[in-house]
């Protein structure tokens, strides 16, 4: 009938499943074209090093016949079109090579065996990030707090604006130096305590972002005539703001935590670093000290693989949980 | 600009006053003013080794103590920020005036340019600044400061253009320019008198913004190993702090305050462009 009189068709409707994978499919076909752009300019510019990259990796002690033999294996020799299809290839079969430093293991190898304690210590600090970030935004707009309300959201503020690299050393030396209640940074039985710091630390700039988003988000909720329902029918302000608002706020949410992935393998790096845990910014940042350009590639392609796969799992779930988008 | 009239509008015109304006501006003038006069009054390097004072507590002779070497930790850290929001502030500006030129002609032009240079601010955007700077730093045998500046930049000017071309879009329907168009105002009067300075509003802002993340990503590389090959970045105060964090706090704790410091004045200066750009 609706039909019929050519109106719109408000009637309920199933979930449509088809439109948030086809979204997620658009995503990760620009997704798969940014890494081949990174993974062309990462040997673009690992090849027009200004010096020659056999005498950075052997030394200039190394006589002339040692590096023939390093660049035949390394295949510098070949034209550059030649190495580059050579090396989309190995990209494709992951394999890379062996490392350089140590040339019993592969390059992928390496990568692998990283990636697990980076992504531990990713998926602590996104949980935590997560949570507290979303308790801190519910509390920020819900009645709780009472008037302490805008003291809630001045200290997400601050907390967002607080560089990683200024209050991790900060905190550090407040827990570690002079209250030790946790591991000194590079204690080789740190052990868990270590990691969970760590995490901790990690989240705070992503569980601020997360507040910020969420409460705005939040707040565009605040007058829904859906909520005034849920209050009419006697729901609790726990019970409104969780169960009804929140689902509603999800979306941004799952955008900010997609997005700050790329900054949360950049604070990687630099905790890593600080706390000397190994992973793939120590990784890294080892290969690109050596010149170890099989597993300084792998690594870099790997990480942008990672992000790349968060982006399309994030935009497929936002379709899932905003059904709204989604009609055709 | 359009500054509205009646009681309704003097009371929503009733906004940040000039103080509020300076008051945010000032911490960084007065951080760039003063770093910088350090830098050009005082006579020799910021490096200079005084091997029987190394890690020195905070003394008369030495306000911040010193670092590793004997460092004076107080002129490091005047010279590491004189730099630093140097490289900042260029970064921020050559950014905004490439992005800015790009996004306001993809709007005029429209069509299949706009797609695709929104398209490559979403690439752009979207992917992990640190992994980049590291894939291109990684080129340069021994990073300088105006690589580590191009490696910024080449990210920075997306985010202005994509502002640029999104405020200019909507700024071509605005009534006010159509007013304009129908009083016979030319082309290029429009684009000088309404289209650019409502655009340079939102680009201003984000001029604060982007500075506070160079000065942030600048100190990380730095921390990690990939700084200018000069050595003077609070990022290597900071990895000597985080060495001597038991015998010597103090270098950790001031250098970790200087890039809080440094980030927060850009971030406050973003926030004072933003009232003085609702105020004009």
């Amino acid at each position: 009938m609706i039909q019929e009189f050519g109106l719109p068709d408000h009637r309920p409707r199933g979930r449509n499943w088809a439109k948030p994978l086809w979204d997620a499919w658009g995503v990760a076909l620009s997704a798969f074209a940014v890494l081949v752009i990174f993974a062309t300019l990462v040997f673009l510019a690992l090849r027009l090093l200004p010096g020659d990259p056999t005498e950075l990796i052997l030394g200039d002690q190394a006589t002339a016949a040692e590096r023939a033999q390093l660049a035949a294996k390394l295949g510098f020799n070949a034209s550059l079109p030649v190495q580059y299809l050579r090396y989309l290839a190995g990209l494709l079969r992951l394999d890379l090579g062996a490392s350089l430093s140590h040339p019993e293991r592969a390059a992928f190898a390496c990568v692998a065996s990283a990636l697990k304690s980076t992504s531990t210590l990713a998926l602590i600090s996104v949980g935590f990030g997560s949570v507290g970030g979303v308790l801190a935004a519910l509390l920020s707009v819900g009645p709780w707090l009472g008037k302490y309300r805008g003291q809630m959201h001045s200290a997400i503020l601050v907390v967002a604006a607080t560089p990683l690299l200024a209050f991790a050393p900060l905190a550090t030396w407040i827990f570690a130096v002079r209250l030790a209640w946790t591991p000194l940074p590079g204690d080789p039985e740190n052990g868990a305590w270590g990691l969970l710091f760590a995490a901790a630390l990690l989240s705070l700039p992503l569980g601020a972002q997360v507040a910020r988003i969420g409460r705005a988000s939040l707040m565009e909720q605040e007058g829904a005539q859906f909520l005034d329902v849920a209050r009419a029918k006697g729901a609790s302000s726990v019970r409104v703001w969780c169960i009804h608002a929140l689902p509603v706020a999800a979306a941004p949410i799952l955008v900010v935590l997609a997005t700050q992935l790329g900054a949360l393998l950049g604070g990687a790096v630099v905790l890593e670093r600080f706390f000397e845990r190994p992973g793939l910014g120590t990784l890294m940042l080892e290969a690109y000290a050596a010149r170890d350009f099989p597993v300084l590639e792998a690594s870099i392609v790997a990480a942008g693989l990672l992000f790349v796969i968060v982006q399309v799992v994030a935009a497929g779930c936002i379709g899932f949980l905003d059904p709204r988008g989604n009609r055709p | 600009m359009h500054r509205l009239s009646g009681s309704t509008g003097e009371q929503a015109m009733k906004g940040p006053t000039r103080v509020s304006i300076v008051r945010a501006l000032a911490p960084l003038g007065l951080l760039f003013m003063g770093s910088w006069s350090v830098i050009v009054f005082t006579s020799g390097n910021a490096r200079r080794f005084t091997l029987e004072q190394a890690w020195c507590r905070p003394s008369l002779g030495h306000i911040l103590g010193c670092a590793d070497g004997g460092i004076d930790v107080a002129k490091f850290v005047a010279f590491a920020i004189g730099y630093v929001l140097l490289l900042a502030l260029s970064v921020a500006v050559i950014g905004a005036i490439l992005g800015t030129v790009l996004g306001a002609t993809a709007a005029f032009l429209g069509g299949a340019f706009e797609q695709v240079l929104l398209k490559a601010c979403d690439l752009v955007q979207s992917f992990p600044n640190f992994l980049l700077a590291l894939a291109v730093l990684a080129a340069v045998e021994q990073p300088r400061r105006w690589h580590i500046g191009a490696v910024f930049v080449l990210t920075a000017w997306a985010g202005f253009a994509r502002l640029a071309a999104v405020q200019s879009r909507k700024l071509v329907i605005a009534e006010f320019v159509i007013a304009a168009r129908a009083f016979g105002a030319s082309r290029s009067s429009i684009l000088r008198r309404h289209i650019v300075p409502h655009v340079l509003g939102p680009v201003a802002i984000q001029v604060g913004t982007v500075a506070a993340g160079v000065v942030i990503g600048e100190s990380a590389l730095a921390f990690v190993g990939l700084g200018p090959a000069d050595g003077i970045s609070l990022g290597v105060l900071i990895e000597q702090g985080a060495v001597g964090m038991l015998r010597a706090p103090h270098v950790l704790i001031f250098s970790a305050c200087a890039v809080a410091l440094a980030s927060g004045a850009c971030q406050l200066a973003a926030e004072g462009l933003r009232l003085w750009v609702r105020r004009s």
